[in-house]
């Protein structure tokens, strides 16, 4: 007979591992998304690449190069 | 399993139930008792128990995959981007390079910004960390790491200070300095020890702490100040590729991807796994938080990137196109999490929708594999560093 001492140790953490996560609480995936959405909506007026910065104002868009005074 | 055709010669008293009995002699621990026959059977079949429970943790083990999968598939009610059709579609992107930052001898391995939205470290595979201000492109530092293939690097908050690392195993920290006199290889402090290259760091909400990820399998939070091992995060099956923080306001956890396949969630206190997943069909190499912090996106060696969503305890997004087949090797989100931008093998950057699963632009200009990407802290524009030796910056 083998020592499987390890193997057993490395079993029974798995198993507990798992036994942890299938325990978790879970939420429906459309209340994710939704949740997910409204993040986004309420954020996307302060993104840049949504809203789009003037050239005046985004400092790597040359048009009018910022200089620091 | 035992075949015990021991020859009985012996009579006396049984070593373990003491009766007068015929004696065989019996190994336990590699001691040599005497048994009867009774306490020998018992004995055998102890060790049938054994192996028995070997074989019960295993099945257990299954079955409660099962189960996991089960009650995740018990939620998934919807898709994201059936949810997502009521929002507007995106309209027209004009994305360029900006800035084209040129000095690195080799391939552009990684790169992170300054908390000023201006400064840029970037670090390669001929040894060099190089500290660029993105506005006019000039390099304000540079240093030659005694190793090559500098696989990892990153800004502190305070931007006093960069930390990189890679075929050295170590993750060393130098302070930025502006006196001229200095050699800033000097100041060089070694924080982090591991068996195996450095695949990435990050200084966690202060300068006093470094998260990092390496080819041995795991991570590990550092006392910069001392190079104490804070805690350390076991749990992956082979190299662990990418690591990142979750926004400050959502607590004290990481995400990190692998090799196994597997992206980990972790708490940064216990130590433990809270969350795991794995659908990903190749190496993870890239993950980023999605920026309220209850989701996550990943890049892989599969030609996919895709959302996984913690509170739902799964995935719940691909981002993939039948003609992408280069893996993806780094990720990030735009401001509002409405953008996903990720840097491929194939020389191209694409820019996908979050919500509704659709790529919105490619962008060309590298001419060789895309390595990195980060957007910058104020979402203005992102940095992608590439194997072309460059760096370029996009708005």
């Amino acid at each position: 007979m083998m020592s499987s001492t390890s193997d057993i140790g490395q079993a029974r953490r798995a198993v507990e591992q798992l036994r942890m996560e299938a325990g978790i609480e879970r939420v429906k995936v459309s209340k994710a998304a939704t949740d997910l959405l409204q993040f986004c909506t309420e954020q996307a007026k302060s993104d840049p690449f949504l809203v789009g910065i003037p050239a005046a104002t985004n400092p790597f868009k040359e048009k009018k190069p910022c200089t620091i005074l | 399993m035992c075949d015990q055709t021991f020859l009985v010669n012996v009579f006396g008293s049984c070593d373990k139930c003491f009766k007068q009995r015929a004696l065989r002699p019996v190994f336990k621990k590699s001691q040599q008792l005497s048994y009867c026959s009774t306490c020998a059977e018992i004995m055998a079949t102890d060790g049938l128990h054994e192996s028995e429970t070997l074989a019960a943790l295993r099945s257990e083990a299954e079955s409660l995959k099962g189960r996991l999968e089960e009650e995740r598939a018990k939620l998934h009610d919807v898709e994201l981007r059936q949810v997502a059709e009521r929002v507007e579609a995106l309209g027209q992107f004009v994305m360029k390079t900006r800035r084209t930052l040129k000095g690195h001898g080799n391939k552009v391995l990684c790169m992170d910004w300054c908390r000023d939205k201006r400064r840029i470290v970037s670090s390669s595979q001929d040894g060099k960390v190089i500290v660029w201000d993105s506005f006019t492109t000039n390099k304000e530092h540079a240093v030659t790491m005694p190793c090559t293939w500098v696989m990892a690097c990153a800004y502190a908050p305070s931007g006093c200070a960069i930390a990189c690392g890679g075929l050295d195993n170590k993750c060393s920290v130098y302070p930025l300095t502006f006196d001229k006199n200095e050699n800033m290889a000097a100041k060089k402090k070694s924080v982090a020890m591991h068996t195996n290259y450095l695949s990435a760091c990050s200084f966690t909400n202060s300068d006093m702490q470094i998260l990092t990820a390496s080819g041995d399998g795991t991570c590990a939070l550092w006392d910069v100040e001392s190079g104490q091992l804070l805690q350390s995060f076991h749990g992956h099956g082979a190299d662990v590729l990418c690591l990142d923080l979750a926004p400050s306001e959502t607590g004290n956890t990481f995400v990190s991807g692998g090799c196994d396949k597997k992206a980990m969630v972790w708490d940064m206190r216990s130590g433990q796994c809270v969350q795991a997943f794995e659908t990903h069909e190749s190496d993870i190499n890239s993950v980023r938080y999605y920026p309220s912090g209850d989701a996550f996106a990943s890049g892989s060696d599969d030609a996919t990137c895709r959302l996984y969503d913690l509170r739902a305890d799964r995935e719940v997004a691909i981002y993939s196109k039948e003609s992408i087949i280069f893996g993806a090797s780094s990720v990030d989100f735009s401001l509002s999490g409405r953008l996903l931008f990720a840097g491929y093998n194939d020389y191209t950057i694409n820019v996908w929708d979050v919500l509704k699963g659709t790529r919105v632009s490619i962008l060309f200009g590298h001419e060789n594999r895309v390595s990195t990407l980060r957007v910058s802290p104020d979402g203005t524009a992102f940095c992608s560093g590439s194997w072309d030796h460059t760096l370029r910056v996009w708005a």
